[in-house]
């Protein structure tokens, strides 16, 4: 199967959808299914037919020419993470939203395409347009509807350092095809090492620097805690669980691709930043009283958490990474849909004050105790699994700093969950004042328990094991 | 010759960093984008150039042509930025008719 699908099945339902609005009304939400259905299951089928690797040439031109698509074990990895993460938020964002705003779908179909265009990428300039596709819908995601003024704000905030990002990868991409004339990256992995190194350094300055800035990592991270909290909770949780997670797959796989061979000193940089993140997120998230920017707070942390791995650049970093990349995903799209309900039930911001819901909503405060307790790396849980993987990886590397900082993310982090806990299960002198039930949105929330709960055993299982290893040994473009 | 367009490239996204750095205005913040933005463009387009190359349009007669793929970059890059920008501009509308200034320091959620 051609990898365009993962990306040609989301964009052709973005473009049906708003022809469904005007010519069939009644059928939208049916449209809105079966493309989210016909989408996530064309994601599914490239990851696992390019599992062990596709990759393509589109138009019969040159792969020096044309738009080159690629898939392996990496991108087929994220694949399966957008495949599940995106369907999850739609349904929770129909009972949210409701059927009125059809700008919406069309702005999340559109987000779907780029997030699986970045995935699929098989060269650098493609890789530029498809992140920028990707930020203008993310901008627009946080900033709907446009009615609050405080997710306009964080949209523009986000748009000014999403473009600054932008204008560095784009720099270092010009700066790449400068030296090399080329922008395949299977050409380009051969030819990076002949690169003199000044040249090189500015190169992997501008790349750094700029995804960098997408990710959120603490020098830049000043966006990522409005973004991400000021947008509704399902825009919230998709932000935090799978569209962070793109600028990553970007950075380790032109970390592993380019930099690994040709300047190993752009991991020790990584390092720096990651830990940096790491430390600051938590320290940050300790002192917030809003339970969402609480948990944006954390995303950056988290972020920097990945970036360790990928910092460590062997085979046990990176699978650390990934599957760590999965636990945030499934945990923290859990919290953010947890909070939200929290949010709309007691309509206060402020985490002392969301008491008494243990006895209202049991089931949910029971998911916010797992979800909470799996990032904070409670043992049995995969939260725990990642984080000793990405120990041993330190450890392996000599690394002693960044596994002390995240040995001490572990204690505040359990401090800060704990606060939120101990609020929710307090008792109340009223009641909250029930709104609506969101069966939807519980679903998902049950779905997400599930699945970090396989995600715990999967480390257990004798093969599995075996199967994490490969993901990244070594095997980038066959 | 080609060594210019490269210094006045770098210089006009410098101008632009230190513009979206140190000024308080939220407009000289969207024109300090379109500023990067054009000195990106400015070094890429220089890219594709060979002395004496005459424009990439058939038919050539036999000269040499320059690279035309950076001209195409050039051109998706340009939709790409005049998109961000539109939308910057937009979100600026929203915000001066919620707070009636433009000033970030006045504006509760942008600073820091």
């Amino acid at each position: 199967m051609n990898p365009v699908f993962a990306v040609l099945l989301p964009l052709v339902t973005a473009f049906l959808i708003p022809l469904g609005f005007i010519f069939f009304r009644k059928a939208l939400p049916a449209l809105v299914f079966f493309g989210a259905s016909l989408s996530s299951l064309g994601g599914f089928f490239v990851a696992l037919l390019g599992w062990s690797g596709i990759s393509v040439v589109m138009g019969g031109w040159t792969p020096e020419l044309g738009i080159a698509l690629q898939v392996d074990a990496l991108s087929a990895s994220f694949l399966v993470l957008t495949s599940l993460g995106f369907p999850l938020a739609l349904l929770s964002s129909a009972e949210w939203l409701g059927w009125n705003s059809w700008r919406f779908y069309v702005i999340f179909f559109l987000s779907w395409a780029s997030t699986n265009g970045i995935l699929v990428a098989g060269d650098i300039f493609n890789l530029f347009v498809f992140f920028e596709v990707f930020s203008v819908s993310a901008y627009l995601l946080v900033s709907f509807p446009a009615s609050s003024w405080q997710a306009v704000e964080a949209s523009f905030k986000y748009l000014v350092f999403g473009t600054l990002g932008a204008l560095f990868l784009l720099l270092g991409i010009s700066y790449t095809f400068m030296a090399t004339e080329q922008l395949n990256m299977g050409i380009l992995k051969d030819l990076f090492p002949a690169i003199p190194p000044p040249t090189l350094a500015v190169i992997g300055g501008c790349l750094l620097g700029g995804l960098l800035v997408k990710c959120g990592t603490v020098p830049a991270h000043f966006w990522l805690p409005d973004a991400h909290s000021s947008a509704r909770p399902p825009i919230s949780a998709l932000l935090s669980g799978v569209l962070v997670k793109a600028p990553l797959y970007a950075l380790l796989r032109l970390g592993m691709l380019f930099f690994l061979p040709a300047l190993p000193k752009f991991f020790p940089l990584l390092l720096f930043f990651g830990t940096l993140s790491l430390g600051v997120g938590h320290l940050m998230a300790i002192q917030q009283e809003q339970i969402k920017r609480m948990l944006a707070y954390s995303t950056v942390a988290q972020i920097g958490t990945i970036l360790l791995g990928i910092a460590c650049a062997s085979s046990l970093g990176i699978t650390a990474s990934l599957y760590h990349v999965f636990t945030h995903m499934s945990s923290k799209m859990g919290l953010f849909l947890v909070a939200g309900i929290f949010l709309e039930d007691r309509q206060v911001h402020k985490i002392s004050d969301m008491r008494g819901f243990l006895r209202h909503r049991p089931f949910l405060v029971a998911a916010f105790a797992l979800f909470a307790a799996s990032l904070a790396g409670i043992p049995p849980l995969s939260g725990f699994q990642s984080k000793w993987l990405l120990l041993l990886a330190c450890a392996e590397k000599g690394y002693l700093v960044p596994a002390i900082f995240l040995l001490g993310g572990t204690v505040i982090s359990a401090a800060y969950y704990l606060k939120a806990l101990g609020a929710f299960c307090s008792p109340a002198e009223t009641p909250p004042p029930h709104h609506r039930t969101h069966r939807v949105t519980q679903g998902a929330v049950a779905f997400l328990v599930a699945f970090s709960l396989v995600l715990a055993l999967l480390p257990w299982l004798p093969f599995t094991k075996e199967f994490l290893l490969t993901l990244s040994s070594g095997r980038f473009f066959p | 010759m080609i060594l210019l367009s490269y210094g006045t490239a770098i210089i006009i996204f410098a101008i632009g960093l230190y513009t979206l750095l140190f000024r308080r205005n939220l407009f000289k913040v969207v024109i300090a984008l379109a500023l990067m933005e054009g000195g990106v463009l400015l070094l890429i387009t220089s890219l594709g150039y060979i002395p004496h190359g005459v424009p990439a349009l058939l038919p050539l007669m036999g000269q040499q042509a320059v690279n035309p793929l950076p001209q195409s970059f050039t051109l998706t890059a340009i939709v790409i930025g005049a998109s961000d920008i539109a939308l910057a501009l937009a979100y600026i509308i929203k915000i001066y008719r919620h707070y009636g200034t433009v000033d970030v320091d006045q504006i509760r959620g942008l600073r820091g």
